[in-house]
This record gives C-alpha cells, structure tokens and sequence, in this order.
C-alpha cells in the first residue's frame, strides 16, 4: 500500500562543505548525485504500515498523504534529517516517522492532541514552495497545477517544517501542498476541528473566574472593595452590544436606560465599564470611541460624567487615547512578521546571513519598542491610579489595546492576579468576554478583508518581560506564557478560537451541532502533571511583593527578546548546559517541594537552553571532562573531586542546601 | 560547597561588612567598586542630626600612602544627569575627590587619576556664562567629567596642574600610586600564580612535555616568562634558529593541554615568512613536534587571529603565516579580528553612544554601528572553534596572531576559560589573567598608557577590556558557571586603569621583575582575595563540563552595568543579579526553617540524634 524504505535516516555523503554555496537548494543536486540516498525499496512489511499511521483523535480524518518525505532538521543546511509519510488531517499537519521513539526519549513538553512533528492547521502561517534556488510564498485557496519538490511551512508560533517530496512517488507533493492549502485556510468558522471533535468533556476548572455570571463579577467588585460602581444587566442576550458579556459594571449613577441610550453613541455599543477599582476607589475604565459619523461628543461627556461621579472624591478622570499613542493593529501585524522572518531561518546559511544584520533587523521589526510603549503606557496609567485619579482607557472599539492595557495595568497594581488562576481569571475578564476578536486577530479562519494581528502576543510578551524584571512576583512561569501562546493556535478549546461571548453561546446551542465548549484552563487535557509543573515559578514568593511602576527598567534598553518563545526552535541557538533552564533547576530543586518533573531522569548539564521544548538533539557534544584534570590546590572547593561529577546533577543541587 | 559558600553569604550578611547581596549586586555600589560612589552618599548615622559640615580636605576618605595635593572650594561639578552641584574639589596623589555643599545629602564623585586619559581647560577670561569656565576630565572608563571654576578665586590653574601631575606622572617624573601605596592584606595575590605547579596541575611534564628554563634570562625572548613548556624533544639549538623565526622571539610554546587526549593549545607571534617565501626547518620540525604530541589526531589547525587580507599585508613587512606546503599536516585557518587601531575606534564610538545621554528609540542600531559587539562576537566565535578543535576533535591548536600579545592572549585564554572549569572559579581566573596575559607579555602598559599623557597614542587599544566583554558574555549564557560575579569583573576593569595596585603595570615578566614590583607594590589579587565574599557568584555550582557558548549576534548583549553604568536611568539592575537576590532571600528562609525542625526534632528527641542530620524540609509557598 505504502511505498515505504527501511533506511531512515540519512546521512548524506556530501563532504562538510558548508560555507561553499550560496543558496539552500543546491544541496538537493547532492542529495540527487549521491547513491547512497536514494531511499527507494518497496518495503512491504505490516508493522510499517502502522508505525506510519498518525494518531488520530475521535472526529479526526485523514485528507492527504505523500510517502516518502523527508523532513529536514531545523534551519540546518538540509543534509539531514529524517524520513516518513506526511499527512493532512482535519486537524493537523502530521509528520510521522519511525524514528518517533527516538523524540520519546527527550524530555520535552509533549501535548496529547499534538506530535513533535505534527502541527495544528490554526497554528499554520505561511506556506512556501520550494525549489529551484529559491522559494515562493504560496496563497491560500490556490491550487497548484506543477510538481511540489519541497515545501516550507511556518506556523504562527514560529515553528516551521522544511519538507522535501524528492523522494515521493509523482504528485505526492503536489496533492499534500494542495490540500494544505485548503484546509489551513478555513473560509467558514465551523470548518475548524472544534466542531468535528468528538471526544466527550468533563469540565473540571475550579479557580478561574469565567466572568460570564453576574456571581463573579459581584465577587470582584466585593475583592477590590469598590463603591461607586454596580453591576447591570442591560446586555442581556446582547441588546447593547454584542461584543459584550451580558453582565457589565457601570457607574451607579446611570440608569440602565440612559446606559442603552449612550451605548449608540459609542463603537461597537460599548460605553464606559469599569474593570478594577484601587484600593482607595479610583477606577479603572475602557470604553470605545463615539461613532464617527456623529460629531457632538455630547454622549460621550454623559458617560464620562458618570465616571467622574462614581470616585468617591468625585475627581476628574483621565482618558488615555490608546490608538493614539501605541500601534495599530495592521502596525503591529507587520512589526510580527518581521519578528517571524527573523525567528524563522529556512536554513543555515540564512540564518547567518540574519545574524550579520540581527541588531538593525531587529530594531527595524519595532516589535520591542511595541513591547515598550505598551509597558511605559501601563506603567504611567497605573502610577495614575496609585495617585487616586480613575483611568478611562480609550481606543476605537475598544477591543484590543484596551484589553492588553487595561490587564497590564491590573498586573501590576494587583497582586491576586500574580497567581496563575489569577492570571487566567484576568485574561477570561479582560480579553474573552470583553470580546477581544481572537478569532479574527489570529487569524483562525482565512479572511482577506479582516486583519490579522498578534495583540496577545505583544501582551504576553509586555508579562514576559514583567516576569524577568520581578523574578519573585508572580507565581507563572515563562514557560507556561510560552505554552500559553501555542494553545491560542490549538482549535480544540474554545478560550481564544471566538471574537466574542455571544458567537461562542450561538455555536454551543447550534441545534444541528452544537459545539462542545472546552475551556483552554483546563490543561490537564493538553498536559501530564510533569508538564504542568513547569508553570510554576519557583521563585514565587507572594509575601514580598515589590513595587512594578519604575519607568527606567520598560525602556528599550533594558528589554529582552523573548529567547524560549522566539528561538526555541531553531536548534543552532540552543546552548547545552546553559540558559534559563539551569537556574529554574536550581531554583526548583532548592525552593519547591518534591514534585514529578520531567527533570528526574535527567542530570542538569544535558539540558540545554530551550527546556522544556527542546526537541532536537544539539548536535555540540558536551563531554565531562575527565577528573584526572585537578581542580588547583588553590581552589576552595575541595567537595569537587571527592563526590567526582555528582555536583552537577539536581538531587547533589538539592543536598548541598539541605545538608 | 554549595552550601559552604552559601552559608558564609548569609552569615556576613549579618556582619557589619557590606556583603555579596549587599555590596555588589546592589545598583549603587555595583556601578563603581572604586568606592567611588557617583550619586548621593548616604547620611551617616552619627551625624543625622547635627547639620552637615562642608568637608575640609582633612576630612577626606584616603588609602594608606595617599596624600593631598591641592583643592578647590566653589567649584561646581557639571553633572549630565542631575545639574550642576557645588562644593569643594579635592585632588590626591590618587584622585580626584568632589563633595557638595549645597545638597541636603551631599553629592560625591571620586576618580582615581589613573583612569583620566586627558584634562583640559575649558573656557578663558573672556568666558561668559556660568560654568563655562572650568576643566574637563576625559576618562578611560566612559566617562567624562566637567568642573566649573570661578575665574575670581584663581583656583583653576593649581588644580589643573595637580591633575597633569598625579595623573600621568610617567610624563612630570613623579611615580606611580602603586608605589606610594601602603596598605596590607592578608592575603598575598602576588603569589597567586605558580607557573611550574600550574603545568603540574595540567600534568606537565610528561612524556611529551617538558619544562624549559631556557629563557631565564629573558634571553630568548623578552616578552615572555622564565618558565616554558614545549615538547621534549626539541633542543635548545633549535629553539635559538627558531625564535629567529618568529616575531620578536615568541616561539610556539604550551598554554593548556586536554587531561585526556593530550590535544594541546599553543601560542606564538607570526612566523617571519615576508615576501620571498623564507623557510625555517627548525621551526617546521618543531609544529611537527607539537603535532607528534597529540597521538590522537594526525593533524594540526594553525589558528591564525588576524583577517586574512592583513595576514597577508604582514608578508610586506617580513611577517606572515605559514603556508601549507612548508607545514605538512597543518591546516591554517583565519579568524578574522581584527587589529589594535580597529578596536579603539570602535570603543571610540561605544563611549559616544553610551556617554552622557542614550538614543533609546535607535538603541540597537546604534549599538550595531559601533561594531563592537560584532568584534566581541568574532573572538568569541574564534574561541569557540578552537574549543571544538580540541574537544570535540582531539586536534591540537597553535594560535598566533602578528606579535601574539593582544589577540592571541584573547583566544588562549578565551579558549582555556570554555575548556577547563579550574578558569572558571576566582583564583583560577585570576591564574589565567597572570598566565596567558601578564606572564605572556601583553602590553597592558603601552595599551592602558598607565601614568602618561598620550591620550591619542596609537598603541592603546581596549584589548584586555574586549577579552573581560567576552567573559562576560559567557557568564550571561552560562549563569551557574562561574564562581566569580559581574562584579568582580568590573572591579577588575576598575583596577587596570586605576593604577592603585601593582598587577597591571609594565608591559612584561622581566620588566616587573627588573622593577621588584612583587616588593614594592600590592597586588590586585590581594585585595580582592582577602574579601572574596563580595566577588562570589552564589548560584555557582562546579560543572566540570565544557562550556559551548553560541557566537551569534542573537545573545550578544551590551554590557550596560559596565557601560552605562554612570547613567542613573541605565543602572538598572540586571535581572539576573535581582534574581540570585530573591534566591539568596529565599535561601535564607530555607536555612532558617531547616534550622527550626532541627531544633524542634532536637528538642523532641534529645538523645537519639547524634550527629545532625539532614531533614528534607521545603518552603510552601
């Protein structure tokens, strides 16, 4: 049935040239001349057959498949990599390969719904062909007529697959690229796996706050002791907007009916609402701009009056205009992309060829300064609020800087939500049943006309640089930000696949299939308790909480580019026995209590930079020097050679503190 | 040991004595361990309650031998962050002083004179303006800094004068603070560095490796050390054709040898090739020896540090390298950094965008444009390959560069510090420094310009300061590596120019020891090693490992806590260093509560518990 080989790596006998050519295809013409690479047997047996099926889930279905693929080793010079059947599902794009026992020995983060090798098709960004010296962006919807040679894809969280259907039987390519490039690009919503997914749910999230019942929202008002505000049901079943939850907060002093009047006037029918309170009653506040055609901002004064009367010292507001002062969202789409070219090499030489121009390619992405004026923005927002003076944050529909700077702003100034099911309840509050257009901003069903951007991102990102910045505040740990990112291209859970509440709620009482809700929170469907772990800071201490407003350390100086999240997949820059990784062992292993950790089999000095998502081998080898090598008599440390290499490892880590 | 180092921290942080959470991770003495604080001084307890006194230069803050000089009063310090402050301006035998009088909490900058490369007047009699009359210190160390005189007090030209004098008395005959200074430590650094047992440590001598004092007396070459290791088997006779050979006499000698496979560093100056093609069988007979060496691998990598196009230019002027048909089985490589005059133009342009104020919106394409960090990401990557070469493919590396002192010095020691973890602890970095760069002959004197006046010679070059970038650099990848701190190499950075200690002075072995300086001078090992306390790493744990760094642009940083460290907007701290905080805090609650069960398990069963056990104990959090 399978044309299938038994050779299944290659190991190609093209002599270690690697600074010769130019451009990355030429090494297919060696990959051609060379006899030992022709991997071409019809290899028959059974126990292939099955070892090259891919794992399906309940509802999963296979649409295309090419034999023979060869998928190279991340940005490499494509002399190596490994070999199997490339498949399209409903769900994923799906590599499968018998050499997967080898990934199971790593210890790297593994999803139950995803393969090392397999990808969401939400998760997919851009298709390229490729072959004769170079490559060429291919278009969604587009069906290709000519032999496909080798494809390259890039996924939204900056992995990408290099293929190559050299070796396929004819048209295998072809078909595969084909039928990628349909089912990737979804026109229609319930295109997307969710709605053909079958396996049952049993809902077991406890401590995030949904913020689709009036109970939470009163719980929140109650937690940030705020007066002034109250809670309305004036959006039920979506009469003022349907980008709104139906329970809002509004100021005490209006009226239901003079709030629905208002709510015409504004974007999106979305008037001033609160979302936090200080602790001496100054407010929080987003709102949308009034609609454009209408020119009085006589509304608009109303509303703002209304939030003027809810402080208790009836101080006058300040309105941030959010679309003023940080990107657009077509802005910022374009900052990521370059920030995706840049983390997203197709090969070796190319990545060299970047690193030459890192600094300025970087720079020219805007991406950190983004990063920047987004943190700088909260910061001076919040140290508004410390000062007792109500923030209304404004922006056209009030959806997407709004929802980023509005829970900036609540992370630094609150520390309930420094915890993980804090932070989660934030983002439920802020961006999911605020209506933040997930679906739309990335870009889960293809749409010309709409535009793509990565405002979560840029948000998680603005968190990420938090964390290095306050190593001890919060209790999540980058690694969970970076899984946090994967999940939003995951179309299995419902948390980030709408652009709002009231889409949600029509999907799961569609009468013909109705769509089971999975909430992204619950990440023991996606993860085993080892992988969980690693969301968990272990510097954590809530008992010594600093404080976040200095405007020195946001500038863009002192900022980070995100290494785990934008480089984990490109294995040249892994470092083996280096990087975060190595004090978050320590940290661990010295701070929290005993829990499973992929880390027990593992002595320290073999993990490298990327843990938990390293899932290639670097190919540096890091031998233990031999102990013949004496430490100097004039060193102080005399343990070393009597417990010989054991130092390294994390239970001797753990010891040395103990002892 | 973990806990051993651990446990001394927390214990002196309860001392009187500043501690390594305290001290050098603390933003406002990290930026300067020349207790030299820049910014405000904090009250003393003693006298928070009488009104402050303005200081009279007896009141000074002096190291034992340092000496007034002269001082101003009125003198208005041009501060580029917070304005200017007045007061009174002190200049020593080693540095400048100024305190201010018109600040509640006054404001102190001191500077050892050493680290001033130029002084100039500023503004005459028909200046206008207020403080446009003045002087201006240039710095070696990023920073300038600007004083206003009153042209009515007649204070400025004795102050000037006093700053010529102490600040290069190479040029007004006068000596050099180290000599003046008198003070003891318990610790002497001077010794720190024992050629013959550090080869012995290495496992030298042995059946291919000797000790050579053949250049005893300085007689082969003046630039290097009385101590050599080189193969057993080559005679003295050859070793004099051979050092005919080589620029200025450096022959190819050992620097580290691989425990296991025998795989060697060497290190050497050019071969003097030139124009004609000029051949040396000694000297190709003598690779072959070194090759021999290694029974591991039949081949040998000549790692040549300059760009090949200079390499080349060097023939013109008798230099060269060594082609592969002379030497069999070598294999030469170029490793493309480039020369002294390069590198101090590219500090140059480092010192304008870091100092006084920083374009945040082109932050990186301003770094970029100084190429300094590409030049740091070339020696490490050279390093990094030489690394490769001898780990990973047994092969030995001779290393050379023109004269091997500048970067030939950056990639052995580079090389050595990624290889064996013994570098990587305090003393043993403090060996390498004494090894491969001061017993090695690099010119610290002509490319610091220690004492003298010559502020646009063309032998100074940041070269030393690249290599400690490059440490750094690696310490920032590798964070538990190192038992030493961010801090200890700033101290080291703030000790080669401020000519206080003895270590970084002359440019050679036997011009040290033609000047007796182990007798005459404190070393700069003395004082770090009699507190090393302030310089340790607490997240070091030994790995006996080979460190691999990645020499890619992506993790390349600009080391602002050394850089940028006068800017208060940029001394913020390092996260790293805020995080081994929080540990050290955390650390400490673990060891107290640790303490607590075993007291209470004491307590409980008084008899049965002989010796103290360990009890697994956790914070909850």
């Amino acid at each position: 049935m399978f044309s299938l080989f038994t050779m299944n790596k290659f190991r190609l006998g093209i002599s270690d040239n690697t600074r010769r050519y130019s451009s990355t295809f030429k090494s297919f013409i060696g990959l051609e001349a060379d006899p030992e690479c022709q991997p071409y047997g019809n290899n028959h047996d059974e126990s292939y057959l099955e070892q090259f099926t891919p794992k399906l889930l309940q509802g999963e279905m296979v649409v295309a498949e090419a034999q023979n693929v060869l998928l190279y080793r991340p940005v490499s010079d494509h002399k190596s990599g490994q070999s199997g059947v490339l498949f399209v599902t409903n769900f994923k794009l799906s590599f499968v390969t018998s050499e997967g026992a080898d990934m199971d020995e790593m210890n790297c983060q593994k999803n139950f719904f995803l393969g090392p090798n397999d990808v969401c098709l939400s998760n997919v960004d851009i298709l390229y062909q490729v072959g004769g010296g170079g490559k060429k962006k291919l278009i969604p919807g587009q069906s290709l007529s000519d032999r496909v040679k080798g494809l390259f894809v890039v996924c939204k969280n900056m992995k990408s697959f290099s293929f190559c259907f050299k070796f396929s039987p004819l048209g295998h390519g072809k078909a595969l690229t084909n039928a990628l490039l349909h089912h990737a690009y979804p026109r229609r919503h319930q295109l997307l796996f969710a709605y053909d997914y079958r396996e049952t749910y049993n809902p077991s999230v406890k401590d995030v706050l949904s913020f689709r019942e009036a109970g939470e929202w009163g719980t929140e008002l109650a937690r940030t002791q705020s007066i002034g505000w109250r809670l309305s049901s004036v959006n039920h079943d979506f009469q003022l907007s349907t980008s709104l939850p139906q329970w809002i907060v509004v100021s005490s002093t209006v009226l239901d009916w003079q709030l629905a009047e208002a709510a015409r006037h504004f974007r999106c029918g979305r008037p001033p609402l609160w979302c936090w309170s200080s602790a001496s009653g100054a407010a929080l506040v987003r709102t949308a701009d009034i609609i454009p055609t209408i020119t009085d901002r006589v509304q608009e004064n109303i509303m703002l009056e209304t939030v003027r009367k809810a402080h208790p010292k009836l101080t006058q507001p300040i309105v941030l205009d959010l679309a003023k002062d940080l990107p657009s969202p077509k802005e910022l789409d374009i900052s990521f992309n370059k920030l995706r070219d840049l983390c997203t090499p197709d090969s070796l030489p190319q990545f060299w060829l970047q690193d030459k121009e890192f600094l300025p390619l970087l720079e020219s992405s805007r991406w950190l300064m983004y990063v920047s004026q987004c943190l700088i923005k909260s910061v001076e927002a919040a140290r508004s609020l410390e000062k007792d003076i109500t923030v209304v944050l404004q922006e056209r529909d009030g959806r997407d800087m709004c929802c980023l700077v509005s829970s900036l702003i609540q992370l630094l100034l609150d520390p309930f939500y420094h915890t993980l099911s804090g932070f989660q309840s934030l983002i439920q509050k802020e961006w999911v049943v605020m209506g933040h257009a997930f679906c739309t901003r990335l870009g889960h069903v293809f749409n010309p006309e709409a535009q793509q951007s990565p405002l979560f991102l840029l948000f998680l990102d603005c968190v990420w640089q938090l964390t290095i910045l306050y190593p001890s505040q919060f209790q999540f740990s980058e690694t969970y930000l970076t899984t946090l990112w994967d999940a939003a291209h995951l179309n299995i859970f419902d948390t980030f696949l709408f652009d709002c509440d009231r889409d949600r709620l029509l999907a799961a009482m569609e009468p013909n299939n109705p769509l089971t809700l999975r909430c992204v929170w619950n990440w023991s469907e996606q993860f085993s308790d080892k992988d969980t772990s690693l969301f968990i800071n272990p510097l954590y201490n809530p008992s010594n909480s600093s404080n976040l407003l200095s405007l020195d350390c946001v500038t863009l100086p002192h900022l980070q580019l995100w290494a785990q999240a934008y480089f984990r997949f490109t294995p040249p820059l892994e470092l083996v026995g280096g990087g975060y990784p190595q004090f978050d062992f320590f940290a661990r292993s010295t701070l929290l209590p005993p829990s499973p950790t992929p880390l027990d089999d593992l002595t320290v000095d073999q993990v490298g930079s990327f843990y938990p998502f390293t899932q290639w081998r670097t190919t540096g080898s890091v031998h233990p020097l031999n102990h013949s090598l004496k430490m100097s008599t004039l060193s102080l440390d005399t343990t070393i050679e009597s417990s010989g290499g054991g130092g390294d490892d994390a239970t001797s880590c753990e010891t040395g503190v103990m002892d | 040991m973990e806990r051993k180092s651990s446990m001394e921290i927390l214990n002196s942080e309860s001392g009187h004595h500043c501690n390594a959470s305290s001290d050098s991770l603390g933003s406002d003495s990290k930026s300067s361990s020349l207790n030299s604080k820049l910014g405000q001084e904090p009250a003393q307890p003693n006298n928070s309650n009488e009104p402050i006194q303005p200081a009279r230069p007896d009141d000074l803050p002096m190291l034992p031998g340092e000496k007034i000089q002269g001082f101003a009063k009125e003198v208005t310090y041009l501060c580029p962050y917070s304005g200017p402050a007045r007061g009174i301006l002190s200049v020593t035998n080693y540095k400048l002083h100024f305190r201010s009088i018109d600040r509640d909490t006054p404001y102190v900058v001191e500077v050892p004179l050493g680290v001033v490369s130029r002084v100039e007047k500023v503004g005459g009699q028909s200046s206008r303006g207020e403080n446009s009359y003045g002087i201006e210190l240039f710095c070696k160390d990023m920073r300038n800094l600007r004083f206003g005189h009153k042209q009515e007090n007649h204070s400025r030209r004795d102050v000037f004068e006093k700053l010529q004098q102490y600040a290069f008395p190479l040029s007004h005959k006068l000596p050099m603070f180290a000599f003046e200074y008198s003070e003891t430590f318990p610790e002497n650094g001077w010794n720190i560095h024992e050629p013959i047992a550090e080869l012995k440590r290495m496992g030298v001598p042995n059946d291919m490796w000797k000790i050579s004092r053949i250049n005893e007396n300085y007689e082969i070459c003046d630039s290097y050390p009385t101590v050599l290791a080189i193969p057993t088997q080559v005679t003295d006779e050859d070793i004099r054709v051979i050092a005919q050979f080589r620029s200025r006499g450096r022959i190819p000698v050992l620097s580290w040898i691989h425990p296991e496979s025998q795989a060697t560093i060497t290190r050497a100056s050019q071969p003097l090739v030139g124009v004609g093609g000029k051949r040396c069988k000694e000297d190709e007979k003598y690779i072959q020896l070194i090759m021999d060496a290694n029974a591991q691998s039949h081949k040998l990598f000549i790692m040549d540090a300059r760009p090949s196009a200079n390499a080349i230019a060097n023939k013109a002027k008798g230099g060269g390298y060594e082609s592969e048909e002379s030497y069999q089985n070598a294999e030469l490589v170029f490793l493309d950094i480039h020369n002294i005059h390069v590198m101090r133009e590219s500090q140059r342009k480092l010192k304008e965008l870091c100092f006084p104020q920083i374009d945040e919106a082109r932050w990186f394409s301003g770094v970029d444009s100084t190429y300094w960090l590409k030049h740091i990401k070339c020696v490490l990557a050279g390093a990094c390959r030489i690394v490769d070469k001898v780990e990973n493919h047994k092969t030995s590396v001779l290393v050379h560069c023109s004269d091997g002192w500048d970067r030939t010095a950056q990639l052995t020691a580079l090389a050595m510090l990624l290889l064996d973890p013994h570098y990587r602890t305090i003393k043993g970095f403090e060996v390498l420094i004494e090894k491969e760069w001061l017993s090695f002959g690099h010119k610290f004197q002509q490319r610091i310009g220690h004492g003298d006046d010559k502020h646009s010679d063309a032998d100074r070059s940041p070269v030393f300061l690249q290599l400690i970038d490059a440490v750094w650099q690696v310490t920032t990848m590798f964070e538990n590596a190192f038992e030493f701190n961010e801090h200890f190499l700033i101290t080291i950075l703030d000790h080669l120019y401020s000519c206080r200690f003895g270590t970084f002075l002359f440019n050679s072995d036997r011009e040290r020891n033609r000047e007796n300086m182990k007798q005459r001078t404190v070393s700069l090992w003395s004082y770090i090693n009699s507190s090393l306390d302030l310089y340790k790493n607490p997240l070091y744990y030994p790995q006996l490992h080979v460190l691999e760094p990645i020499a890619s642009m992506r993790y390349m940083k600009l080391w602002k806590g050394l850089y940028c460290r006068w800017n208060p907007s940029m001394r913020v701290q390092d996260p790293i260093y805020q995080r081994t905080r929080e540990l050290l805090v955390l650390k400490e609650q673990l060891d107290k509560s640790s303490e607590e069960c075993r007291k209470e398990l004491k307590a409980r069963m008084p008899r049965t518990v002989s010796t103290p056990t360990r009890i697994a104990s956790h914070i909850h959090i």
